[in-house]
């Protein structure tokens, strides 16, 4: 229902509710509501509630929240009753704080006073509920008080617009869910104008590559573009990385050998010298000629002159399985009112085991912990091997990153990461995530796996990551919307295709299955903005809370060209004598004759075997003492004086250290929330305070030493003038600071007389903006807050805003100031 | 004594590797043999001792070791490495009283001899002949120390292995234990410098009744104990008990009070009446009872019958030795084995649901006190036990003064000590032969406690080290606290002793153990106690005391408006003041709904970090208590994470503040609003700004464990194995040798 609604109202199918809609959009030109519900741009308010109160989180502060309640045909919207006005020009947020989209709502129950409905479209409600919970997707759990004032029609009316609303995905419907929320011709419009966000890497453009090559400080590799036109292999990326010694002619005929054209690819490197690849299976029902030989052998080995194979394709979990478990899942979180079922406490544990979820992330954290273990012995290439490289080569590649990589535990490194394994690696994010509800069988959480593993390395070295748990969550949500074009195909092709930045390709060699479901969507040309466009997304609030300030010192530039690869790399491809290939698996190590094809093939290449068997079998034991062995090689306590950013987080497996992602499982379930965090968003953890107090103490002795204070007020983004490129300042630190000492010290001690733990939504910086003295922490507040500038030299202060170490104290500046002091 | 027995040729095993040679052992023995003993405490004997002994190390399965020598004192068992002992300057958080290497005789739980590579659990009685190759020695604080005896010469294995068996096993007088030999030692001034009330003067009852406002009256009549022994010197009873009724039943049935709320309805606590025949005079004399329960504050009363809804204390003690069993490992892979099955293993030992269970008990009795403002008397038969875990919950869910530091040390000191919580059979000091006394019902409300710290962390004034450390105190004995049964022993032991009148240091004298340093990590960093008192200077006062200044005495008064659950309709209270006592255990509902709803009226409000705080009791809140239970399992120790990874960080930024702001100072830039600022914690949180790394457990990881850290569990082929593993090892231990 109203598939096409435009910039003005229209109201079709709703007779009942024309009249008033058609007077609110006779004072709002604009799509302004008039009880401060600010509507995107051909948004239409379906049905309101005055006088209901939301029940808050203790997270949120606790206890109610009293405002009104909108239907939308895009959400459902709640307005606090003291909300600051929202401004007229500020840019589109599709979600409020308190806001849900219809699309994530999976069941509507009306609590009467004496009885639970569960209300679908059809059903009639027979009595005034006293109390509205929706339950959604995402496992959030939102719950509606009516109050006695709130007249009934309005109660009842707003219950059944919901439930009939509210889309219990299916195919078509989503169509008609995205275009309510992107559709109109505003809305358009400012999204094809909307500029990405230029400070992390997208991995769409050679450019980006390069990049990512030099900031590895990874050799002998090139970008090549023979997949450009998507000839060669439908599902892989346009641009891979591949060792300079192949030529684009050679490497073309590679394609062939591995299954849907995914060859081995690179895609990462450890400092110490490893490189990190992945492919789909060979295929083995091809004849391997003997150049093609050369070539398969030279993309596998990059440069090295080992070679081991991770076989993920067996010891995982299968898909059908980890689908099962996230629905077992959400049923013992989800504790859910309408039905009567419910597990009783004392056996909450054992159910949870039973769910088997945590035993899939300890699998995949395990494995990936072995993987990252074996990059530290250098000299190796070691490739991620399962028959499709589209689920668990994911998920193991980034995590090792994540593990091994200081970089990609910021929220830029994080969204660069994502893009690199999942988005331009064709991870079937549509079919998974089974948005369209048409492919049930492929339909398997991966990605919901790969956050939850994330959070658990999160939760056992919370101050090793800039990105937060709130950044996780509300990453988690977002892939539950079909609104981002991040998660709206299966490749890249398709992702391509929608957004015609290219040329239809011509011939796809392979893979057409691929594109089986492709057109059925084709005619829509809604510019679906990918999810890291945050500030659409989330209130500045909320995207406040997304970095922590417990960053690390600015990366030393990476070992370049390999210092620990010292030894002169064995030209081993020259004289004829190939490499060795060892198989892990299961955690052992083997080599297995018929593990590359060509070799164990009677074909031109088996005259080698007979040379392969005696280096391999030697170094054997040596690569499982490694693995066993990696954990004891961390530095001894005495020598650990100073935290290395770029050690491995090794995560405990532990029954006891695995836990449940609480904060996102559980949030919903209400006797659950108490324990979520024990600190109130609006009090500010005394972390974040401190942190603030860092800054600025920071940028007064600046001041102090500097003599003459930096004008802050050009470089402080008007940020209700510039709506469109402000995106371009999100990378970077805005160094502000105050310009006089008074000015600093009022805002302070109006801080800390704020802190009372019943401030509501709005006393929020947000709230201060107005306020002349506190600009420089509403700026700070701005989603620029913890920026660390990874792998490029730093150019300002805030490189080392956070650095702790004391090698890297204090700016320059002042350094020279506290010498003198001592 | 100290030679080198070459012994032990009987199942000498080839596989560890030890960091000593015994031939380095020979040389070095003659000039080292003065510096072998532990620095004694005073009174402090040495009764046996032997060199050399292997000590493994329990990071590996490969057992390493390291050589020293055995001791056997009355205070505790201890060894001493040969090696030269390298000043560890990360040692801070040292006991002073015994090390790392030191068990003190009663944190003794189990002793094993591992003969001919079986584990036997190893009995009182007396060891003749047999002694074992190796002693696995399980500590109540979940340590595990594994010595290997077959280095030294077979008497000398056999001399102090009977020595350790008989001192730790065998049942013992109160005399001999140390606190015996320890006390007197420092002057009794020392008790009067701390703040903690002791509860044995009437002062300080009356007090404790001025805090909290209640109106019931102090009994002086058991100063020597001659109504009842099993009642404190001072204790307090309504104001209408008349004294004869007050030695009717002596020391039985009273109601104690425990504690008052502000609207007037109090907690009272009582031990059951004897079960007798002549039904009329128990009756009657429990009617009165109560009238004047119930007359003093004109509410109505409500009876819990604690035995009839809590496990009894046999199954606590079940419970938590089928518990204790998962964090008591003897190496590494048997912390594997019990891994995969984890939740669930969990779950089946049922620890975790008793402490639900008593958590929600302590709510039903507040939503009495809060809701209804009903005058609760919980009973048991003792009246000292779950009594003492209920009444003392209650109070730190009410009352924010008992979730400071020293209003928790108050409370226990109230609830527990002076409310003649049988201490000495509970914890089994003496090792007696019948274990039926023997339950750890303290540590179940320390686990308690600590799911309400692990919920409400801001709330509490202490930190979970505080928790553990004293639940380490329990066992350590050179205190007077956690010794007794009652008061009236207490008494007796002091007056009646040959070396004239003991006195006992009190375990709240922490630098008995810790020093200043050790004693910060004590306080919760995060406690919102500041936030708060700016709010209450600038507002209506609302703290405890200030609130209820204002109160007039009479329970009439409605109370303030502060509680959400403004009463409904008082003239129903006044009717049914008087008629309810017949029929006060009528349950509305099934307590588990009720307690349900009143949380979620609860939750409805703002948490105020002041007021009445509730447990989440759903299946997910129950949580391990990591820290105690896994702190010595090298392998659950996160290097360089967890909560001590935040902590550590928080401390980093404070010095960097105060730094900063010092550089400013020098410069003038600083003016005087430093003084006025906000601060969200004061103590100095120096001892976790180490450069070093700290692991998760910060304060009592030993850092030796760090080079050792586990490997990755190797795929499913473990799990496989550990099924048949686990059935076969439980065989093992349950054969129990007895070789009397």
């Amino acid at each position: 229902m109203l598939t096409g609604s435009k910039t003005t109202f229209k109201v079709k199918q709703m007779p009942d509710l024309k009249e008033r809609i058609m007077n609110q959009s006779a004072l709002h030109t604009r799509g302004r509501d008039m009880f401060g519900l600010c509507c995107l741009p051909g948004e239409c308010v379906l049905q309101r509630a005055i006088l209901v109160r939301k029940k808050l989180s203790p997270k949120e502060g606790g206890g109610w929240l009293s405002g009104t309640l909108f239907c939308t045909h895009f959400r459902v919207a709640f307005v606090p009753q003291d909300a600051t006005k929202p401004d007229d020009n500020a840019d589109p947020v599709l979600l409020g704080d308190h806001d849900v989209a219809l699309a994530s709502i999976e069941k509507v129950v009306a609590v009467g006073p004496s009885r639970t409905k569960l209300v679908t479209a059809n059903s009639s409600l027979k009595f005034t509920p006293e109390k509205l919970v929706l339950y959604c997707r995402d496992l959030r759990i939102l719950c509606f008080l009516f109050d006695r004032l709130t007249p009934d029609t309005q109660a009842v009316e707003i219950t059944h617009t919901i439930a009939k609303t509210y889309q219990p995905l299916k195919p078509g419907t989503i169509l008609s869910f995205q275009n309510a929320a992107l559709g109109s011709i505003e809305m358009k419009q400012f999204l094809s104008n909307r500029q990405r966000d230029p400070s992390m890497a997208w991995f769409e453009s050679p450019a980006d590559w390069e990049q990512e090559l030099e900031r590895t400080g990874a050799t002998g590799w090139r970008v090549s573009s023979v997949n450009d036109r998507f000839e060669m292999s439908t599902s892989l990326s346009r641009f891979n990385v591949v060792p300079q010694k192949v030529l684009d002619m050679e490497l073309k005929r590679t394609f062939a050998h591995f299954s849907e054209g995914r060859i081995p690819r690179w895609c990462w490197r450890h400092r110490c010298g490893c490189d990190l690849l992945r492919t789909a299976s060979f295929q083995n029902n091809i004849y391997h000629e003997k150049d093609d030989i050369r070539n398969l052998e030279l993309i596998l080995f990059g440069g090295h002159a080992e070679c081991v194979v991770v076989d993920l394709g067996e010891e995982m979990p299968s898909l059908v399985d980890v689908q099962l478990a996230h629905v077992r899942l959400r049923a013992l979180c989800l504790g859910d009112i309408s039905s009567s079922v419910s597990i009783p406490d004392d056996k909450w544990l054992s159910s949870l085991e039973g769910t088997h979820w945590l035993d899939y992330a300890r699998c995949c954290l395990r494995k990936a912990a072995e993987v990252a273990c074996l990059l530290k012995r250098g000299h190796l290439t070691i490739v991620l091997q399962e028959p499709e490289d589209r689920d668990w080569n994911c998920v193991v590649a980034s995590l090792v990153q994540v593990m091994c990589d200081p970089h990609c535990r910021t929220v830029a490194g994080f969204q660069g990461l994502v893009q690199k394994e999942w988005v331009t690696a064709g991870h079937r994010f549509l079919s998974r995530i089974n948005y369209h509800r048409d492919s049930d069988k492929e339909e398997a959480p991966i990605f919901l796996l790969f956050l939850d593993c994330v959070w658990q390395l999160w939760a056992q070295f919370p101050a090793c990551f800039q990105l937060s748990e709130e950044y996780l969550l509300g990453l988690h949500d977002s892939l539950l919307l079909p609104l981002y074009s991040t998660f709206l195909a299966n490749c890249q092709r398709e992702r391509s295709r929608r957004s015609q930045h290219l040329p239809p390709s011509y011939t796809p060699v392979n893979g057409l299955k691929a594109l089986a479901r492709a057109p059925a969507e084709e005619p829509t040309d809604t510019p679906y903005p990918p999810v890291w466009d945050w500030t659409l997304q989330y209130s500045s609030q909320r995207r406040a809370l997304f970095t922590q300030p417990v960053g690390q010192p600015a990366s030393p530039p990476v070992v370049l060209n390999g210092n620990l690869n010292t030894s002169p790399e064995p030209e081993w491809h020259s004289d004829g004598s190939p490499g060795s290939v060892f198989l892990l698996s299961r955690s052992a190590f083997s080599c297995p004759a018929s593990l590359l094809p060509w070799r164990s093939s009677g074909g031109p290449g088996s005259y080698w075997k007979s040379h392969r068997r005696a280096p391999s079998s030697e170094s054997l034991p040596a690569l499982e003492r490694l693995v066993k062995a990696c954990y004891r090689a961390e530095p001894s306590p005495g020598a650990a004086a100073s935290r290395d950013p770029h050690e491995t987080l090794l995560p405990l497996l532990l029954g006891p250290c695995v836990c449940v992602w609480r904060t996102c499982y559980l949030r919903g379930v209400l006797h659950a929330q108490a324990f979520t965090y024990p600190m109130s968003s609006n009090t500010r953890h005394p972390m974040d305070q401190l942190a603030w107090e860092v800054e600025r103490l920071r940028e007064r002795l600046a001041e102090a030493s500097g003599g003459h204070p930096p004008s802050r007020r050009q470089q402080e983004p008007r940020r209700l003038d510039s709506n469109l490129n402000r995106n371009a300042n999100n990378g970077t630190f805005l160094f502000s600071s105050s310009s006089s000492s008074s000015s600093s010290s009022s805002s302070s001690s109006s801080s800390s007389s704020s802190s009372s733990p019943r401030t509501s939504q709005q006393e929020n910086p947000g709230h201060f903006s107005g306020h002349p003295c506190v600009a420089p922490r509403s700026t700070s507040r701005d989603g620029t807050k913890h920026t660390f500038l990874f792998g490029r030299p730093p150019q300002t202060q805030a490189g080392h805003r956070y650095t702790t170490t004391p090698s890297a104290k204090l700016p320059r500046s002042s350094t020279s100031t506290g010498a003198k002091h001592h | 004594m100290l030679s080198l027995g070459s012994g032990g040729a009987k199942s000498t095993k080839p596989s560890f590797v030890s960091y000593v040679t015994p031939e380095e052992i020979k040389s070095e023995k003659e000039p080292q043999k003065k510096e072998r003993h532990p620095n004694l405490l005073p009174g402090e004997v040495v009764f046996c001792s032997t060199n050399p002994i292997l000590k493994y190390t329990q990071d590996d399965i490969s057992q390493r070791g390291i050589f020293g020598t055995l001791l056997c004192t009355n205070f505790r068992v201890s060894f001493i490495s040969d090696e030269t002992p390298q000043e560890e300057p990360t040692q801070h958080f040292k006991n002073k009283l015994y090390g790392e290497n030191d068990i003190p005789l009663m944190c003794v739980d189990c002793l094993y001899g591992v003969y001919d590579e079986k584990k036997k659990l190893i009995t009182g009685g007396m060891l003749k002949n047999k002694y074992p190759s190796k002693m696995i020695i399980h500590c109540k604080d979940l340590r595990v120390f594994q010595f290997c005896l077959t280095f030294t010469k077979e008497e000398e294995a056999k001399k102090i292995f009977q020595g350790i068996v008989h001192h730790c096993l065998e049942p013992k007088s109160l005399k001999c234990v140390f606190a015996f030999s320890y006390a007197n030692t420092k002057g009794p001034e020392m008790q009067r410098t701390q703040r903690t009330l002791m509860f044995d003067s009437q002062e300080d009852w009356s007090q404790e009744m001025k805090r909290t406002k209640g109106n019931c009256r102090i009994v002086t009549e058991n100063q020597n104990f001659e109504l009842s022994e099993r009642l404190p010197k001072y204790f307090i009873i309504p104001a209408a008990v008349s004294d004869d009724d007050l030695s009717k039943f002596p020391g039985k049935g009273l109601p104690i009070w425990c504690w008052s709320h502000h609207s007037g309805c109090a907690l009272f606590k009582a031990s059951s009446l004897p079960v007798t025949q002549e039904d009329g005079v128990a009756q009657a004399w429990m009617e009165r009872m109560l009238h004047a329960v119930a007359q003093t504050h004109l509410y109505s009363v409500k009876i819990e019958d604690l035995l009839e809804t809590l496990p009894n204390i046999q199954d606590i003690q079940q419970s938590y030795t089928k518990f204790k069993q998962f964090f008591l490992i003897d190496n590494s892979t048997d912390f594997w084995m019990s891994d995969v099955k984890w939740f669930s293993s969990l779950e089946n030992t049922g620890w975790l649901d008793i402490i639900r269970q008593c958590l929600q008990k302590a709510v039903e009795v507040v939503e009495c006190l809060e809701k209804e403002n009903t005058n609760v008397l919980i009973t048991e038969e003792e009246g000292s036990d779950l009594c003492c875990v209920i009444s003392s919950l209650v109070q730190i869910m009410m009352d924010p003064h008992c979730r400071t530091l020293t209003g928790f040390q108050n409370l226990v000191q109230k609830e527990w000590v002076a409310g003649c919580h049988a201490f000495l059979d509970r914890c089994n000091h003496l090792h007696q032969k019948d274990k039926e006394c023997q339950s750890p019902v303290f540590l179940l409300f320390l686990e308690c406690v600590w799911q309400l710290v692990q919920q409400h962390s801001p709330a509490f004034q202490f930190s979970e080290t505080y928790l553990t450390v004293l639940s380490d105190s329990i066992h350590v004995p050179a205190f007077g606290t956690f010794l007794f049964n009652s008061a009236f022993q207490r008494e007796s032991c002091l007056k009646h002793s040959q070396r004239g009148p003991l006195s006992w240091p009190a375990v709240w004298d922490w630098s008995m153990q810790f020093d200043c340093k050790a004693q910060e990590l004590f306080i919760n960093p995060l406690y919102a106690e500041k936030l708060k008192q700016e709010k209450v200077l600038r507002k209506v006062p609302r703290i405890k005391h200030q609130r209820q200044l204002s109160l007039p005495s009479s329970a009439f008064k409605t109370p303030p408006k502060k509680g959400f659950f403004k009463d409904e309709a008082e003239s129903l209270k006044k009717m049914l003041r008087v008629k309810r006592f017949s029929r006060w255990m009528v349950p509305p509902d099934s307590p588990a709904v009720a307690t349900r709803q009143f949380y979620e009226a609860w939750q409805q409000k703002p948490l105020d970090y002041h007021g009445l705080l509730l447990p989440c009791l759903d299946g997910p809140a129950m949580r391990l208590w990591m820290q105690r239970y896994l702190r010595w399992t090298p392998e659950a120790q996160i290097l360089g994470g967890g909560s001590v990874a935040i902590t550590s960080k928080l401390a980093e930024l404070l010095g960097e503040v105060r730094a900063l702001q010092r550089e400013l100072a020098q410069k003038g830039w600083w003016d005087s609003m430093g003084e006025g600022h906000h601060r969200p914690q004061t103590m100095s949180l120096a001892l976790v700004r180490t450069s070093l790394r700290l692991s998760s457990y910060f304060p009592f990881a030993a850092s030796r464990n760090w080079s050792f850290k586990p490997v990755i569990p190797t795929g499913l082929l473990q799990s496989l194995m550990v099924t048949d593993k686990l059935a076969s090892q439980e065989d093992e231990t349950n054969e129990v040798i007895s070789l009397v």
